[in-house]
């Protein structure tokens, strides 16, 4: 039996497991717990999947994913559903596999000698969270763990880079636009306000799913190529920059009436060369070519190369147009900008301000082109104009959470404050757990 | 915003099946679609049905395809877990290794479990529905209250909420925000009160409807993704034109319903 109280559990070990468990993506690195300065490259991306090949037959978890060269038919199962963790087998058999043992390459650890820091999504169910807890410790049996929302140790990176301050910042607004939904999190002095956490349900995974239906329905079936129609959808979308420009694009790509045949503008429209995982395992895209895609339809030759190709036009920002209009499939919500305003109106007046100052975006979809002009534009009309604005894609905003997350990890006094020992999980069980994470317990 | 493009062939607006439709900016966003929400749809006043042109059939078929579009599973396409891995250490791990639960299912139990909680305290007579909006005070909210948040959540209401999650006022001996900081104008009770309240259940975090007074909804061309112009009288789906119009209906006209 532990002494009383954590301030006991002195010997703590040295490193630290930190996973950014998302849905589509573990971000995981062993950050030591007197690491001068982690920095990305400390951190591995690992598919958070398991995978089978209709075709082959073969079965890929997590990271074998690379070795696959034939993404047809590629079948997911993805442990974590609308970024919580579900599904416990899968998800336990993805960490055994890119964790445990001394076997295969990458991060190993001996979990009984490791700490574990472990990221969630806001406004995760709590039984989930229950479930999560119990693993960590019960089979997994980690020597301590500390569960939290993930943006909040956003709050850990120095505002400015000469800055050795190990206070979080003060007042930080993340804008978390990724697979599962996006979410707006105003953050005071490392403090979630879970008031004014704000969530909406337009994510990479809403996106990829649309342009598969969208494509299915005008070209080919393609709605067993999920992995495909993602690759394309990174490669070829755009969000307009205004309402504006979308209903012009929209005219450009337009392919008139009978009668009343108009030209697709080349500068938008572009072809779609597909993979055909015997030659190429990836496609790429090139200008739209009206003579080539007749050829297409019927006229390829039996012998000689064979090339499919899929045509893109309004697909391209009508896709990722749905962060800004989720009405446009009717979806009962107000675009990203007006979500962070619906958060922001929690907050006192002086808080407002505070966050507004400090945007920061972490997530894979602000990476799409055009996407942090159009939100700051729009934000920009709504916010009061005496107020300063200052919205700012993270440097790598998919490995960002992360950062900040190792950032924590690597200084002992902040590490040592949240963490929880085995040894007291096991004296005062998983309620006293799911308190002390949220807040309530010593 | 979206043109009206009438056909001069006007012969095309009698073909039997399709209409026209003067874009009079019916919103569907007033109205509930999200599956989560038929209780609050079902609790609301009459008199909607009049503001709107979609049918509940409309309405469920956009919901459905919403749903379809937010799968992060095929529950069709069953991916094996390579079976090589180590076995439950104690029978919560088992129990937990176990479930084939879909986060649908938590997340339905969250709202039930919400439901026990507020019911008894709004109308320990009856079983009538409550409206989602009451989980989340909006009492600092200064944005104009939205038809669906217009009742503010009394206190004792937000009370019961917590009790759901913690009913002693929390105390975080960890992070200590500091008092001495710019956002000096904003009190420390109010602060503390703010920084302490519990997370919103999932279902209470999403975003509200866009704003009344904002632009009109737009629509679209349900094959090709043009404005759509025409509407297809027998499932109300958008189509630019004729051509469409027959694509639509060899393909997704009620695929959804
Ligand atoms: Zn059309
Ligand atoms: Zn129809």
């Amino acid at each position: 039996m532990p002494p009383k109280g954590r301030k006991g559990s002195a010997a703590l070990p040295a490193k630290t497991l930190v996973l950014d468990n998302g849905a589509y993506t573990i971000k995981a690195g062993l950050i030591p717990t007197t690491s001068a300065n982690p920095t990305i490259d400390d951190c591995s991306v690992i598919p958070n999947c398991v995978a089978r090949s209709n075709r082959d037959r073969l079965t890929y978890v997590a990271s074998e994913l690379a070795e696959c060269k034939d993404f047809g038919e590629l079948a997911f199962r993805r442990p974590v559903e609308k970024g919580f963790i579900v599904n416990w087998e899968a998800e336990k058999a993805i960490w055994e596999h890119e964790f445990l043992g001394t076997a295969g390459e990458g991060l190993r650890c001996e979990p009984k000698e490791t700490n574990l820091l472990l990221t969630e999504k806001p406004n995760c169910p709590k039984e989930l969270q229950k479930n999560c807890d119990e693993i960590v410790f019960e089979q997994f049996e980690f020597a301590a763990y500390y569960r939290c929302v993930g943006p909040i140790l956003n709050s850990y990176h120095p505002s400015e880079p000469s800055s050795l301050s190990s206070l979080p910042q003060e007042c930080l607004l993340v804008i978390d636009t990724s697979y599962s939904d996006t979410t707006v999190l105003p953050i005071y002095s490392g403090q979630l306000i879970q008031l004014a956490v704000r969530r909406l349900e337009v994510g990479g995974k809403l996106m990829t799913n649309y342009l598969k239906e969208l494509s299915s329905l005008r070209h080919y079936n393609m709605m067993e190529e999920t992995y495909l129609l993602n690759e394309i959808k990174e490669a070829i979308s755009f969000v307009s920059p205004s309402a504006h420009q979308f209903a012009k694009d929209l005219d450009r790509t337009w392919k008139g009436r009978l009668g009343d045949k108009r030209t697709l503008d080349p500068d938008i429209v572009v072809d779609y060369v597909l993979p055909d995982y015997e030659q190429s395992v990836h496609g790429y895209a090139r200008p739209h070519d009206p003579a080539k895609l007749k050829m297409r339809r019927g006229l390829q030759p039996l012998q000689g190369p064979r090339e499919d190709v899929l045509p893109l036009g309004n697909e391209r920002f009508a896709v990722p147009e749905l962060l800004f209009n989720p009405t446009d499939i009717g979806m009962q919500a107000a675009g990203l900008p007006g979500v962070i305003m619906e958060s922001l109106a929690v907050l006192p007046e002086a808080l407002k301000i505070g966050m507004l100052a400090n945007i920061v975006v972490v997530g894979g979809n602000s990476l799409i082109s055009g996407f942090m002009e159009r939100l700051e534009s729009e934000l920009r009309v709504m916010v009061p104009s005496q107020y300063l604005l200052n919205v700012t894609r993270a440097d790598d905003p998919i490995k960002h959470t992360w950062l900040g997350a190792a950032r924590f990890a690597s200084q002992s006094s902040l590490l040592k404050s949240v963490l929880v020992t085995k040894a007291e999980y096991d004296e005062k069980g998983a309620t006293w757990l799911a308190k002390r994470f949220a807040g309530g317990e010593k | 915003m979206p043109h009206v493009e009438l056909l001069p062939n006007s012969s095309s607006s009698a073909a039997p099946g399709w209409t026209y439709v003067v874009d009079t900016g019916y919103d569907p966003s007033k109205i509930a679609i999200n599956p989560k929400n038929k209780k609050r749809a079902a609790a609301q006043p009459g008199g909607r049905r009049g503001e709107s042109e979609l049918s509940a059939r409309q309405q469920t078929a956009i919901a459905r395809r919403i749903v379809e579009l937010q799968r992060d599973n095929d529950p069709k396409q069953s991916v094996p877990v390579p079976s090589h891995n180590s076995i439950p250490k104690t029978q919560n791990a088992r129990r937990i290794i176990q479930y084939q639960r879909q986060i649908k299912h938590w997340l339905d139990d969250e709202e039930a479990l919400l439901q026990q909680i507020i019911t008894p305290r709004i109308n320990p007579i009856g079983g009538r529905a409550i409206p989602q909006s009451l989980r989340r005070p909006t009492t600092n909210n200064s944005l104009p209250a939205t038809p669906s948040e217009a009742s503010p959540a009394p206190a004792t209401l937000i009370a019961g909420g917590s009790a759901y999650n913690n009913d002693k006022p929390v105390e975080h001996d960890i992070y200590t925000p500091p008092m001495n900081s710019s956002i000096s104008s904003v009190g420390p009770t109010e602060l503390r009160a703010l920084l302490s309240s519990p997370p919103l259940s999932y279902a209470a975090s999403h975003a509200g409807p866009p704003p009344a007074h904002g632009p009109r909804q737009r629509h679209f061309c349900d094959n090709c993704g043009y404005w759509g112009s025409m509407r297809c009288l027998k499932c109300g789906t958008r189509v630019c034109g004729l051509e469409c119009k027959d694509a639509h209906e060899a393909t997704r006209c009620l695929k959804w319903a």
